[in-house]
């Protein structure tokens, strides 16, 4: 069975912008937001694991536009989200404001500080880029501890809209994390292919060039850093209303190599990559936590070291896909596809 | 701030700073020779520390002949990982985008200290008793004798890296090679060799900094930061500049002493006392450095042409 036709058919331009353009991906797509939607029947209690992924897949897909598409190193990803949580935190429980009112706030401060962090990226690249952002986060750290509360963990109160309260984990799943994710996943895809994503990439493959090419560089740069920030800080009001605790701890250096981790698994350069990245990890975590006590109970004598076996596995699964799959999981995929493609032909 | 506070802080700041710059000497030699910014460094230190503790805690031997056998097995063990870690992983990345070699540390960092924690445990573990735990006092200055020791070691192996790098054919290989990978190849340096060395040295460096932490401090998990805070000191000397890692080193261990014990002691902002401050110091001073001076202050400026 094909899945793309051996040839550019199309005949009108809205068939050229169709983001999903066969039918057997329309079906898809539409059979997998079903199968979502439902999630609810058939996930039962492992239901946590669908919101924990969809948090931070919307926080991914925010990393991935930044380094993936626009080349910007950021080890810093999770102090952005720290800015959304405690945006989220102040606005509900210092000044009362609706949940409603919290969540666009945190996306936007979030997107200022994103904004302002990023305009050192104009003279710094790379590895110099990396630093400082990682210098930002254990600023931000810093500062979380020392105004916040800290590291006693402050209290968010539920989610809310109108009378509703989203505290039950399907009805956060449902009505607010589920239509959330769609949009940023799909804002995301229709980002890269427009004006913005092109110059994106330009600014990735050769800043210099794109500039001489007319390619403001501070503007998208800029740009980049805040929407990356803006998707993290979505991601944080989602997580410290999902989480209903949240302290200096949740956003630490780990989490932020936990998203260079996602968009890698990932796949970098692919939209689907956040996503997949996202499940992958957080999967695997919940995988090693109900993995290690067996490995303790079977195997007395590991006792100490089952515990960093988090640790060593992600950093050996990083270490092997970037040396024999650089693209990720979404190239995995492509891959398979092309094999059932083509099977049961090996060219 | 008076002058015996400042007085104090100068001098330990330098005690502490000596075991920075030798720690940013591990990194600023990878950088210069590979291009490759070790992220993983901290968790190298933390091998050190680590290694050498067990093993002068396992032999059974008088203290000082078990610890002596304990850092020399350290040693070798250092550099046997660091040409693993360059032949296993670097080697098959060689020539892969930026981003690729700054996860593969990171994730190699993850690892080491994955193995750390799980062998050892997260809890500071110390040296059997080395060296005395008194305090010498330089003119008025009271300061730890361990301190003293460190100082003297790191400023005799500072010493001993950059005859090497002056005088062995090896060190030269590996200043050509740092200097124009591509013409230093073409006359005869292999720049695998020179390449494996560099890990080899840059490991070693950073085994030996854990060593002197942990004859003064203890060595627990978060060692690990203290090869950031030699990041700061690299940063700020330059990234590929040898004596100005050693000179950030010096550097950043009197600017947290002096100025972060200072305001993390007596300042308060908007009623907020500022407690913890030193360990942000250096993260201060990179953002700082990189905002002013991205090329640190002995660095190679790099100019950008199409």
């Amino acid at each position: 069975m094909s899945v793309r036709p051996a040839g550019d058919f199309k005949t009108h331009y809205a068939a050229d912008m169709a983001l999903l353009d066969t039918r057997l991906y329309r079906v898809g797509f539409l059979a997998l937001l079903v199968v979502l939607a439902a999630a609810p029947v058939w996930a039962g209690r492992y239901l946590f694991l669908l919101n924990t992924i969809g948090i931070f897949a919307i926080g991914a897909v925010g990393l991935a536009l930044l380094t993936g598409f626009a080349g910007q190193i950021s080890l810093g990803h999770a102090a952005f989200m720290a800015v959304g949580a405690y945006t989220s935190w102040y606005v509900t429980t210092r000044l009362q404001w609706p949940f409603v009112a919290a969540l666009p706030l945190a996306g936007l401060v979030a997107f200022v500080v994103g904004a302002v962090v990023g305009l050192p990226s104009l003279r710094i690249k790379g590895l110099y880029l990396a630093i400082a952002t990682m210098a930002f986060q254990f600023i931000t750290e810093y500062v979380i501890i020392h105004t916040a509360g800290g590291m006693a963990g402050n209290v968010v109160p539920p989610a809310r809209i109108g009378g509703r309260v989203f505290q039950q984990e399907a009805d956060f799943y449902l009505y607010l994390l589920l239509p959330l994710w769609l949009a940023s996943g799909v804002f995301a895809a229709n980002l890269v292919r427009g004006r913005i994503g092109l110059a994106l990439m330009a600014v990735r493959d050769r800043d210099y060039a794109a500039q001489v090419l007319g390619v403001p560089l501070l503007y998208y740069k800029t740009l980049a850093f805040a929407l990356a920030a803006c998707f993290a800080g979505i991601s944080g009001s989602l997580f410290a209303h999902y989480n209903r605790v949240i302290g200096a701890e949740h956003f630490g250096i780990g989490l932020s190599i936990d998203y260079i981790a996602i968009i890698v698994l990932g796949g970098l350069t692919s939209v689907w990559g956040p996503h997949l990245g996202a499940a992958f990890v957080t999967l695997l975590n919940q995988g090693l936590r109900f993995a290690t006590p067996l490995l303790v109970a079977a195997l007395p004598g590991l006792g100490k070291a089952a515990t960093p076996l988090r640790e060593i596995v992600f950093g050996t699964l990083l270490i092997a896909l970037l040396i024999w799959e650089p693209g990720g999981l979404a190239t995995l995929f492509r891959k398979l596809k092309r094999y059932l493609d083509l099977w049961p032909f090996p060219h | 701030m008076t002058l015996a506070f400042v007085l104090d802080g100068l001098v330990v700041g330098l005690a502490v700073g000596s075991i920075y710059a030798l720690i940013a000497l591990g990194f600023a030699l990878l950088y210069k020779s590979t291009k490759i910014l070790n992220l993983a460094h901290g968790e190298l230190v933390l091998f050190g520390g680590y290694l050498a503790i067990a093993l002068t805690r396992a032999l059974d031997l008088p203290v000082l002949a078990a610890f002596g056998l304990g850092v020399a097995a350290t040693l070798a063990a250092a550099a046997a990982l660091g040409f693993v870690v360059e032949r296993g992983v670097m080697r098959p990345l060689f020539g892969q985008p930026l981003l690729s070699v700054i996860i593969v540390t990171l994730a190699l960092g993850y690892i080491i200290r994955g193995v750390m924690v799980g062998l050892w445990g997260g809890d500071t573990r110390q040296f059997p008793p080395v060296i005395p735990a008194d305090v010498v006092r330089l003119g008025s200055i009271p300061i730890p004798r361990v301190g003293v020791w460190s100082a003297g070691v790191a400023v005799a192996l500072l010493v001993v890296f950059s005859l090497f790098f002056r005088y062995s054919l090896w060190g030269i290989a590996m200043r050509a090679a740092a200097n124009e990978q591509l013409t230093a190849s073409t006359l005869g340096v292999s720049l695998k060799r020179v390449f494996a060395y560099a890990w080899a040295f840059a490991a070693i460096a950073g085994s030996v900094g854990g060593i002197l932490i942990g004859l003064w401090l203890g060595v627990n998990f978060a060692l690990a930061h203290v090869g950031l805070k030699a990041l700061a000191a690299v940063i700020l000397g330059g990234l590929d500049s040898i004596p100005g890692a050693i000179l950030g080193g010096f550097i950043i261990g009197v600017l947290e002493t002096v100025v972060g014990g200072y305001i993390d002691a007596n300042v308060v902002l908007f009623g907020i006392p500022l407690q913890g401050f030193k360990d942000i110091t250096p993260f201060l001073v990179i953002l700082l450095v990189l905002l002013v001076r991205p090329y640190g202050l002995f660095g190679t400026e790099h100019i950008e042409r199409l």
